[in-house]
C-alpha cells in the first residue's frame, strides 16, 4: 500500500503537475510557427481563390492580377524571414526559455546578444548568428515534440479526467425509466473510441480514464525532458563556451583574490609589524631623550651608543618595511586610480604631466595591474628614453580602462628586446588586456595599456 | 624635561592603541597635555568639540574604512575651527593628500610620515610649531611637492641655493634652522629668504605670514 502510497506521490507531486503546465503552454507556443507556412502558402491561395470566384471570365486574360502579386509578395515575404530566421528564433526562444526558468526553474544561460555597427553589419552580423540560427533549428526540432506534449495533454490528461467523470453523467442525464433503449456514448481512449451504454459501462470508461491520468504524467515527463534536453543543447551555451565562461570566470576569481590577498597583506602590515617598529623607534627615541638630559651621569655614554644603534636600526627597519609594503599593495590604491597616479608622478624624477578621466571605477585587481603598468612604464621612460617630460593619460571609459604613456625622449624602445615591456604585455593578457608600443628610432615613444574594467 | 612652548592642549587620533599609548607618552614627557585620545575620525571630530586643543595629532588611515578618514577629518576640522593645528600622521606620504591638506592654507598644518616620531625633540617641535599656526612638513612631502610644481611661474628665477633655502622653509624651519641644516650662518640665510620674498613678489604685510605664502608658491601643484 505505502509503494501505491509513494508512486502516487511521485506521480502527482508539484513537479508534475508543473511539468504538465509547461507541456500545454509549450504546445501553442511550439505549434505557433506554423502560421508562417500556413499564411505564406494560405494568402495566395485565398487571393487567388477569391478574384477567381469574383469574376471567373477574366481569370484567363489577366494571370498576373492580385493573385501574381500575392504570390510575389508571400514569396518577399519568405525571404526577408529566411533572412531574419536568427533574430525572429532569439526572440521567440526567449520566451520559452523564461518559460522552462518561471514554470520548472530550469535557467538556460541565453546567447550574448548580436552586436554590430550600421545596416550591413548588421544584416552580416544576423546571418553568421551562430546561437540564432541553433535558436531557428531548435525551432524546427521541436515542431514534433509540440505535436507530442499536445497528444500528452489532449488524449492522456484531458480524456482520462473526461473518462472519470461517465459515471457522473449516467446519474444525472440517464436516469431514465427501465427498458428505455439508449443510443451508446462514446469513450475517447488512446486505443481508440470505445462505447459504453449502461452503467457498469460507464465505470469502465472510468477505470480506463483512472489508467490513462495515472499514465498521463510519465508521458508528459517523456515530453518535458525531451525538450529541455532540446533546449540546453540549442538554446544553452556550447560545451567550449561553457568552458570558456567557467574559465574566464576562474580566472576573475584568481585575479581578484590574488589582489585581495595582497591588500590584506599590507593591511597586516600596516596594524602589526609597522605599528610596533614605529612604536619600538619612537620609545627608543624617547630613551635617547632622557639620555641626553643625563649626559653628566659617568657610564651612561655606552648605554647611549646601544640606545642610538638600536635606535638607528629600528628607524632604517621602518623605511625598508614601508618600501616593502608599498611594492606589495599602494594603499593610496583604496581611494583610487587618480590619487594613486598622483603620487606615482610627483615621486618621479623626470616631470610628469597627469590626466585621469575615469568615468567608470575598475575592480581593484586591474587597478592595481594599471597602477604597477604605469608605475614600470615611467619608470622605464626615465631610465632609458632620456626624456624631458612624460604625459601619462588614463581614460575610463564603460567597458575600457586606457592608459598612455607618451615621452618625448630618443625612442627605439623594443618590446621584444627583454625590458619590461614583454612583463607588462603579460601582466596584461591576464585580464584580456593588450599593451602596444610604438616607438620609432628619435621618438617619441608610446605605450598603450587597455584594459578590460572587471577581470 | 623643559617645553619650548607649555601646556599645549592636544587631542590624538590613532586606530593602533599601541602607538597612541607611546605617543600620549611622548606628548606629555613634553610637559603638554592630552586631553583625549580616540581611535576614529568621528571620535576626533566629536572630541574637538568637546575638548576645544590647541593641536590635533591624526592618523590618516582609521576604521571603517582604513582609507583616508583621518585626512577627512582633518578638513572638516580645518574649516570648522581655522585656529586649530592640525598635524597628521602616516605611514606613506601621498602627494594628493598633501595637496588637499594645503589646498587653501597652509599655516597650522602638519604632514608627517609616522617615523619622524622616533626623534621626539624634532617631532615635538613640529607639534608646537603647527600649535602656534606654522607649517610642519615631512621633506618627503617637500621633495615630492616641489617636483610636481616645477613649472609654477616665479619658480623658475630661484637659484639653486634659494630653492634649497625654501625647501627647508617648506618643512617648517626657522632660519636658525636652516643655517645649521645649510652649515651656513643665519645672516646668510636671511639674504637668501629675503631674495625669495622678492622674486616671489610677496611685500611685506602684517597680516600675512610671507614664509607660509612663499611656501604655499612653491608647493602649489
Amino acid at each position: 500500500m505505502r509503494g501505491i502510497g509513494a508512486a502516487a506521490q511521485a506521480t502527482y507531486s508539484a513537479r508534475a503537475l508543473r511539468e504538465l503546465l509547461f507541456c500545454a503552454a509549450e504546445v501553442p507556443l511550439g505549434l505557433s510557427i506554423l502560421v508562417v507556412p500556413v499564411a505564406l502558402t494560405g494568402l495566395p491561395v485565398l487571393v487567388t481563390l477569391l478574384v477567381s470566384g469574383a469574376d471567373p471570365g477574366h481569370q484567363q486574360a489577366q494571370p498576373a492580377g492580385p493573385a501574381g502579386f500575392a504570390v510575389v509578395a508571400a514569396l518577399f515575404v519568405l525571404v526577408a524571414l529566411l533572412v531574419l530566421a536568427p533574430r525572429l528564433a532569439r526572440r521567440l526562444t526567449a520566451v520559452h526559455r523564461r518559460l522552462a526558468g518561471r514554470v520548472l526553474g530550469e535557467q538556460i544561460a541565453g546567447p550574448k546578444p548580436i552586436r554590430s555597427r550600421g545596416p550591413v553589419s548588421w544584416l552580416g552580423a544576423t546571418l553568421r548568428d551562430g546561437p540564432g540560427w541553433r535558436a531557428a533549428g531548435y525551432l524546427l526540432v521541436q515542431l514534433p515534440l509540440a505535436v507530442l506534449g499536445c497528444y500528452a495533454v489532449v488524449i492522456w490528461w484531458a480524456a482520462g479526467l473526461v473518462n472519470m467523470t461517465y459515471p457522473l453523467w449516467w446519474a444525472w442525464f440517464r436516469n431514465h425509466p427501465p427498458g428505455v433503449q439508449l443510443s451508446p456514448v462514446p469513450v475517447l481512449t488512446p486505443f481508440g473510441v470505445l462505447h459504453v451504454a449502461t452503467l457498469a459501462g460507464t465505470f469502465a470508461a472510468f477505470a480506463a480514464g483512472g489508467l490513462m491520468v495515472a499514465a498521463a504524467p510519465w508521458l508528459t515527463r517523456a515530453v518535458v525532458r525531451a525538450d529541455l534536453w532540446l533546449m540546453r543543447g540549442l538554446l544553452g551555451p556550447g560545451r567550449l563556451e561553457r568552458r570558456v565562461a567557467d574559465l574566464e570566470r576562474a580566472r576573475a576569481l584568481a585575479v581578484d583574490d590574488a589582489a585581495t590577498m595582497l591588500r590584506r597583506l599590507e593591511r597586516d602590515l600596516h596594524d602589526g609589524a609597522q605599528i610596533r617598529l614605529a612604536t619600538l623607534a619612537m620609545n627608543l627615541g624617547m630613551a635617547m631623550d632622557r639620555l641626553d638630559a643625563e649626559q653628566d651621569k659617568p657610564g651612561l655614554a655606552e648605554v647611549r651608543d646601544l640606545v642610538g644603534a638600536a635606535h638607528q636600526s629600528a628607524k632604517d627597519a621602518m623605511t625598508e618595511l614601508r618600501d616593502l609594503a608599498r611594492g606589495i599593495h599602494p594603499p593610496v590604491l583604496d581611494n583610487g586610480l587618480p590619487d594613486a597616479l598622483a603620487t606615482l608622478a610627483a615621486a618621479s624624477p623626470v616631470p610628469v604631466r597627469l590626466t585621469t578621466a575615469i568615468a567608470h571605477r575598475p575592480s581593484q585587481a586591474i587597478e592595481t595591474i594599471a597602477y604597477y603598468c604605469a608605475a614600470e612604464l615611467l619608470a622605464n621612460a626615465v631610465k632609458h628614453s632620456g626624456a624631458d617630460t612624460i604625459t601619462l593619460t588614463v581614460t575610463g571609459e564603460a567597458e575600457l580602462l586606457l592608459l598612455r604613456v607618451t615621452d618625448d625622449g630618443h625612442g627605439g624602445a623594443d618590446p621584444a628586446a627583454g625590458s619590461g615591456l614583454a612583463g607588462l604585455a603579460q601582466r596584461a593578457r591576464t585580464v584580456d588586456g593588450r599593451l602596444e608600443v610604438t616607438s620609432p628610432p628619435g621618438g617619441p615613444t608610446q605605450v598603450t595599456v587597455e584594459l578590460p574594467l572587471r577581470a | 624635561m623643559a617645553a619650548a612652548m607649555p601646556g599645549l592642549r592636544v587631542v590624538i587620533a590613532e586606530d593602533a592603541a599601541l602607538f597612541r599609548e607611546g605617543l600620549a607618552r611622548l606628548i606629555e614627557s613634553r610637559g603638554h597635555q592630552v586631553a583625549c585620545s580616540v581611535a576614529d575620525g568621528d571620535a576626533l571630530v566629536a572630541a574637538v568639540a568637546r575638548h576645544e586643543p590647541d593641536v590635533v595629532v591624526a592618523d590618516v588611515r582609521m576604521p571603517p574604512t582604513h582609507t583616508d578618514e583621518g585626512l577627512r577629518a582633518a578638513l572638516e576640522l580645518r574649516r570648522a575651527h581655522p585656529r586649530l593645528g592640525v598635524l597628521v600622521l602616516s605611514q606613506y606620504i601621498e602627494t594628493r593628500y598633501a595637496a588637499r591638506l594645503l589646498e587653501d592654507n597652509a599655516a597650522g598644518i602638519g604632514y608627517l610620515l609616522k617615523d619622524r616620531v622616533a626623534d621626539v625633540a624634532d617631532f615635538a617641535a613640529a607639534l608646537e610649531r603647527v600649535a602656534a599656526g606654522g607649517t610642519a612638513l615631512d621633506p618627503e612631502v617637500v621633495s615630492q611637492l616641489v617636483r610636481s610644481s616645477q613649472q609654477t611661474e616665479g619658480l623658475a628665477e630661484l637659484t639653486p641655493r634659494e630653492r634649497d633655502v625654501l625647501a627647508l622653509m617648506a618643512e617648517g624651519r626657522s632660519n636658525a634652522g636652516i643655517a645649521a641644516a645649510l652649515v651656513v650662518t643665519a645672516s646668510v640665510v636671511e639674504k637668501h629668504v629675503a631674495s625669495i620674498f622678492a622674486k616671489l613678489r610677496l611685500p611685506p604685510s602684517e597680516a600675512d605670514n610671507r614664509r607660509v605664502l612663499a611656501v604655499l608658491r612653491y608647493l602649489q601643484p
